[in-house]
């Protein structure tokens, strides 16, 4: 068996981003914006409109009062120093406007629109992929929850072109005092030049730094998850996991602090560069203003365009920050829409499901291989799995068996070969219809942050909150004692994080059956390993139940039930053995067929554990299990 | 009186970033925010020197000195403003990097994992682990270096108030009253939005955790077989609106409010600057005045602006938030030097672990041993009596819930038992002391831990206080079994166990299992005596599974196995097998005394047995 190599690389379709899909991303959060709320919208507009409008008007009224006290003109003065006042409050209100405004449009569009968005991309992608890899995984983290930041990366942008926008009125007006100050046009340009160089480093920076952070993050969650203290405190591993959470921290701080320290570098020099340009501006106004060309009031004029300059360099600075590092999440969200839109042209699909079956599911020279893996899961299996049959699936640990179970379930598009539903190609059939008819329980089942009733409700949406058919679902699996020992029966909260009652694994895995049971009329039962932390009696009972369920379902739609077990007890009564070994299927047939294959696996396998229920049993030595190969950890690629 | 109290936590956290970089920090955002008042004062003079020089020539010398003051402190200012950057960026790393390690550390330092498992105690862990999961929680560094600005702003709103008392003293409560004022009311409403956001906060956790449902690749396999796509979004955007529609209405409520500053704000503003204005234009050419206007006129609005409502103060409030929760946390949780206390020198460190193996197994003893879980109905172990005598192979069987599990977190002392004691050698565990009695054990939980970290560490984590023993280490990997595992690792014991480490690798189940069991088999190497193996084997095949027995049979020297599995023909070669049922040992005894007495055992046997002995069909 293999390990799951990664690639080494992140993944290939990983190019950077182009800009034009920030410019479009940002046109359609637009049009969304305005459709969620118009007017609020608008008012993203309209606000930095009239702040940039108070700080210039306030600047030019400064100018007016002064050269108004100048000259002695009392009512001039006046009038300047009121509108000067009016200017300095329009900015305090118009500032609180601005953040009130943008927190409910940004957070209304992202929780209304965006985020759902990605939700329902990230739940209703037909395939696996983007959640068992966990470089995908890694990036699905991050925009799980990303829309607050991509939105704010829109009102970002649009605040980056309303300080370029206010940059320009304030040079043109210092441009009114003397041509000569256009100049400082160039000047301003070097701080933002100058500062974006050094985000850029603090962005590269937080990117080297985001490995030991996980690495940080990932230990502190273990130090305060109560599963995985029990291990740490028994193991004795507390202070060494605190030493190493504390270590990653300070590799991160070190890694980051010196791209802080560049940045401070670079923007130290681009203002000291400004503020000489400035200052010879300055030396001109003054110049100016004493030989009676210009008044002292374009020197009051001056500077407070240059304050009120570098503020909006700050702002459109930190804007630009804003939107470069919300590429942080615009990045892997625009990766999932691409994502999502290739997997969603390639696995088409439009053919209804049969009512029930006539003929059978066919596997037809089948293969599949793990992306990134250095050998296929899965080749060249053909087999008939008959109408009406119960299919047992055997094999060694990583011989493919729960890959094929995924396959069927259509949560993987194999490479090669077809699987045929009464003839009909798989992927011809409209994925949700075929899976409406499946029922289901993973080796690895979900374990939902939920009521009991619910976590089995869901194996059929429809009847989610139809107790009966909920407790009918509980006799079924023979879980109707673990129900009553609940402290809330049905209603039992079973997050354990928020205060709910843990189960035991075998609970869990009864809850898991339960839900698989939900389904009415399924046309394919797929149990991936169903009973392996069940107690005997449980398991015993699974499976007699299966197997009637499949019985009469010979009647009715005919299912097809697909069993993988370690456990031969249960398997020796299914119409059908498929033995895996290596991604082959290497022996198919009965009970009666298989084990007198003379040296068969099959039947090798089955001696073991016959021989361990015999009278005498069989004992574990330091000989092994003999038969054929016995090294089975490893596959060839 | 609760703002001094929020005072002193920030003060508190921000011990952690040292005394000369918060000094430093403090000096420099104290001089930043003196340097507008200082500025103005500037400019004013800079006016006045050029309106007394009209229509004089050589003007440019004289106002030489003000120009060049007025330069300097603009540049001045963009040093301390890029000066602040990384030293902000430093002291929060500090405080962060220290809080996150005390919070690491309150929840590890208990001895049992029941507090951890307190409902509260988990939601308080969530409100102070400082990693923030959206915009309304902040981190202690941020709050305690909020704090700083906030106090250097107050310093540069005493500047500003001195530049206006130099030149126009009436000025000074005219607009310092008002501010204040008008501060109170905005901090009045941002309280009001701190207390609705932080009512929303539990949503914002099951948001969360539904988030992690969708993301995951064991509940995504159900998602995608029932359909429930579009259910769970609708799901997490339940929990989003309910925590964050509220803080919209408020916001929209407070839209209007804001108009009141117009009044607060605007009001005196625009009298002041008149009069002052009107002052300067009516005072003789020459005079003072006109400084004195100018002066006001550049720092007059400053001090609103420094005294409204800011984005500092909100970081501040809610980081206080956090340290609470911390504050909180700790007084529920044993503190770290309890855990310490109750460890004897003996156990702990190379040399312990030395004694202790001279020692051998213990024999273990539960003594009517009663245990039920906080809320439950009835307790899992009920005055249970068991003992696990030194050397043996002792299965434990039961079905599903009956307590085994359980049974093995009392033995290592993750619980206190409600009733009754576990005794080693006759010595109550509880005295011996967690961490002496823990070294001599090793065990495989059902739900063991991956760690995102090098293979090697995967495996000496399984005896994490001592150094790790590259002997051991390699005998380990052969016990186990692990060897064939790790030649496919492409860096070997240095490869990561998780692909989203670099260069690192996600390993199948299977796989795990057998990593988790050389864990174990490091920390019986190490010294440990007893081992304990809850369903080890669970998702292995029958062949897998015989070798990793035979491996142990021959593999585990002295020390005591207790084995839980429900795989009976695994079970029945154990030394002696017991039966827990009802939370009491029912049956006790070898596999072929408790088959002659056709118990509950027997027929557990029985069942899975049958197929085998009918040969097949049946
Ligand atoms: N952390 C917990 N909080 C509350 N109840 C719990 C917790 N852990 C287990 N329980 C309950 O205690 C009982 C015993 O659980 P335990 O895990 O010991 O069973 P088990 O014998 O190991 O079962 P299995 O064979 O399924 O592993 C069960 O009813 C379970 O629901
Ligand atoms: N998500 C995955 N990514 C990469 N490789 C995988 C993945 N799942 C399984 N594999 C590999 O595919 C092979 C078959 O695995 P699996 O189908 O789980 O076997 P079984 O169910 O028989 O134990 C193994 O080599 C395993 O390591
Ligand atoms: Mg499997
Ligand atoms: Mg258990």
């Amino acid at each position: 068996m293999t390990a799951r190599r990664a690639t080494g690389h992140p993944a290939p379709d990983t190019k950077p981003v182009r800009p034009y899909r920030y410019l479009l991303l940002w046109a359609e959060l637009l049009a969304v914006s305005w459709r969620r709320a118009p007017l609020l919208t608008a008012m993203q507009f309209v606000i930095p409109a009239a702040m940039a409008t108070a700080v210039i008007g306030g600047a030019l009224a400064l100018r007016v009062t002064v050269d108004a006290m100048i000259r002695g003109d009392a009512g001039g003065a006046v009038a300047g120093a009121a509108g000067a006042g009016l200017a300095g409050t329009a900015g305090i209100v118009l500032g609180a406007l601005d953040s009130h405004t943008a927190g409910i449009l940004i957070g209304r569009v992202a929780v209304l629109d965006l985020n759902p968005r990605v939700h329902r991309d990230i739940t209703t992608l037909d395939g696996l992929e983007h959640l068992e890899r966990s470089d995908f995984q890694d990036r699905l983290t991050l925009v799980r929850n990303a829309g607050w930041e991509i939105v704010l990366s829109l009102w970002s942008a649009n605040g980056v072109l309303f300080a370029v926008l206010e940059l320009t009125v304030m040079l043109l007006l210092l441009g009114t005092v003397n041509p000569w100050l256009l100049w400082l046009l160039v000047f301003a340009a070097v701080p933002l030049w100058f500062d974006q160089r050094g985000n850029s480093a603090i962005i590269r920076a937080d990117l080297r730094a985001a490995a030991p952070i996980r690495r940080q993050r990932h230990l502190f969650d273990l130090a305060t998850d109560p599963a995985a203290g029990k291990e740490i405190r028994v193991a004795g591993a507390g202070a060494e996991l605190a030493r190493r959470q504390a270590a990653a921290w300070d590799e991160a701080v070190r890694l980051r602090l010196r791209a802080q320290l560049v940045a401070a570098g670079w923007r130290m020099a681009g203002w000291l560069l400004f503020t000489a340009g400035f200052g010879a501006a300055l030396v001109l106004v003054v110049h100016q203003a004493a030989r009676g060309a210009g008044s002292a009031g374009d020197l009051v004029l001056a500077v407070t365009v240059a304050a009120a300059l570098r503020q909006s360099v700050y702002t459109g600075v930190r804007y630009t920050t804003n939107v470069a590092s919300a590429g942080r999440v615009i990045e892997p969200y625009l990766w999932l829409r691409d994502h999502v839109r290739a997997q969603r042209t390639r696995v088409g699909g439009s053919a209804p499901s049969p009512p029930r079956l006539r003929h059978g599911i066919t596997l037809d020279r089948v293969g599949y291989r793990y992306p990134g893996a250095t050998g296929p899961a899965l080749a060249d299996i053909s087999v008939h799995l008959p109408a009406g049959s119960v299919v047992a699936l055997v094999g060694e640990y990583g011989s493919g068996k729960t890959t094929l179970v995924k396959l069927l379930g259509k949560l993987y598009q194999p490479d090669t070969g077809r699987i045929l539903v009464d003839g009909v190609p798989l992927d011809e059939l409209e994925t949700r219809t075929w899976r409406s008819r499946i029922s289901a329980t993973f080796q690895d089942f979900g374990r939902f942050p939920t009521r009991f009733a619910e976590n089995v409700g869901v194996g059929d949406l429809p009847r989610l909150s139809d107790r009966e058919r909920i407790a009918a679902a509980v006799r079924e699996v023979d879980a109707t004692a673990l129900v009553d020992r609940l402290p809330d029966g049905l209603d039992t909260e079973l997050d354990a994080a928020l205060g709910g009652v843990d189960l035991s694994e075998g609970q869990w895995q009864k809850t898991a059956l339960a839900r698989a049971a939900m389904r009415p009329e399924p046309l394919l039962v797929l149990l991936d390993e169903p009973t392996a932390s069940l107690d005997a009696p449980s398991e015993q009972e699974i499976f007699d139940r299966q197997m009637e369920r499949s019985r009469r379902s010979a009647a009715g739609t005919n299912a097809v039930t697909v069993i993988v077990s370690h456990r031969f007890s249960t398997v020796t009564g299914a119409d059908l053995i498929l033995t895996l070994h290596h991604g082959r299927l290497v022996e198919a047939g009965s009970h009666r067929e298989l084990v007198a294959v003379p040296g068969g696996r099959y039947a090798t396998l089955y001696r073991i554990q016959a021989e361990a229920y015999a009278r005498e049993g069989r004992r574990p030595t330091a000989a092994g299990a003999g038969g054929p190969e016995p090294d089975v950890h490893l596959r060839p690629n | 009186m609760a703002i001094l109290g929020d005072v002193r936590l920030l003060a508190v956290a921000l011990r952690a970033a040292r005394a000369p970089l918060t000094v430093a920090l403090a000096l420099l955002l104290v001089l930043g925010a003196l340097l507008p008042p200082a500025g103005a004062v500037a400019m004013a003079h800079l006016v006045g020197r050029i309106q007394s020089a009209v229509p004089a020539d050589a003007a440019l010398s004289a106002v030489a000195l003000p120009l060049l003051v007025f330069v300097l402190v603009l540049v001045l200012g963009h040093v301390v403003d890029t000066a602040v950057a990384p030293l902000a960026f430093l002291a929060t790393a500090r405080v962060d990097g220290a809080h996150r390690a005390r919070v690491a550390g309150l929840a590890a330092a208990g001895s049992t994992i029941a507090p951890l498992e307190d409902p509260q105690v988990r939601a308080l862990i969530r409100a102070a682990r400082a990693d923030p999961e959206n915009w309304t929680e902040q981190t202690p560094g941020a709050g305690a270096v909020a704090g700083l600005r906030l106090a250097g702003n107050l310093v540069g709103v005493a500047g500003g108030c001195l530049v206006l008392a130099r030149y126009a003293g009436w000025l000074v409560p005219a607009l310092l009253l008002p501010a204040l004022l008008n501060g109170v009311l905005r901090q009045r409403d941002a309280a009001r939005g701190i207390a609705v956001w932080r009512a929303g906060t539990l949503d914002g956790a099951r948001g969360q955790r539904w988030q992690d449902v969708a993301t995951s690749p064991a509940e995504g396999k159900d998602i995608r077989i029932y359909g429930l796509g579009a259910w769970l979004t609708a799901r997490i955007q339940r929990h989003a609106l309910a925590m964050e529609a509220p803080v919209w209405a408020l916001l929209a409520r407070t839209i209007p409010r804001e108009a009141g500053q117009l009044l607060l704000v605007g009001v005196p503003l625009v009298a002041g600057y008149t009069v002052v204005a009107a002052g300067g234009a009516g005072a003789p050419v020459g005079s003072d005045r006109v400084v004195a206007a100018t002066a006001v006129l550049v720092s007059g609005v400053a001090v609103f602006q420094a005294l409204g409502w800011t984005e500092d103060l909100r970081v501040a409030v809610a980081a206080v938030g956090c340290l609470r929760a911390t504050v909180d946390l700790a007084s529920r949780l044993p503190t770290p030097d309890q855990g310490g206390a109750s460890r004897p020198a003996a156990g702990t460190g190379p040399d312990g672990a030395a004694r202790v193996r001279r020692v051998g197994p213990p024999l273990v003893r539960f003594e009517g041993v009663s245990f039920g879980y906080p809320g439950a109905r009835r307790p899992v172990l009920d005055r249970l009596d068991l003992e696990i005598r030194p050397g043996e192979l002792l299965a434990v069987v039961g079905l599903n819930g009956a307590g085994k599990s359980t049974l093995i977190k009392l033995l290592a002392g993750l619980y206190e038992p409600d009733e009754g004691r576990v005794t080693a050698d006759g010595v109550d565990i509880a005295v011996l002391g967690a961490a002496a009695w823990r070294s001599r054990l090793a065990i495989v939980f059902q739900d063991f831990v991956r760690y995102h970290l090098p293979a090697r560490d995967n495996v000496v984590l399984g005896r994490g206080d001592h150094p790790p023993d590259p002997v051991a280490l390699d005998a380990a990997a052969a016990d186990a079994g692990l060897e064939p595992v790790l030649a496919r690792l492409p860096a070997g014991w240095d490869t990561p166990l998780a692909r989203t480490v670099a260069g690192g690798v996600d390993l199948s189940g299977g796989q795990w299992q057998q990593v988790v069991l050389a864990r174990a088999h490091y920390a019986v190497r190490m010294g440990a005596e007893l081992l304990v193996l809850d369903e080890p084997t669970a998702h292995l095949d029958v062949r897998t599974e015989f070798e990793v027995f035979s491996r142990l049979a021959g593999n585990r020297g002295g020390a005591s196995v207790v084995l839980i599995s429900h795989r009976l023909s695994t079970v029945r070669h154990a030394d002696r097998i017991v039966l827990l049922d009802g939370g009491r040992i029912t049956e006790n005894g070898d596999h072929d005394e408790l088959v002659a007495r056709r118990g509950r055992y027997a027929e557990l046997f029985a069942i899975q047995a049958r197929r085998f002995a009918t040969g097949g069909r049946g």
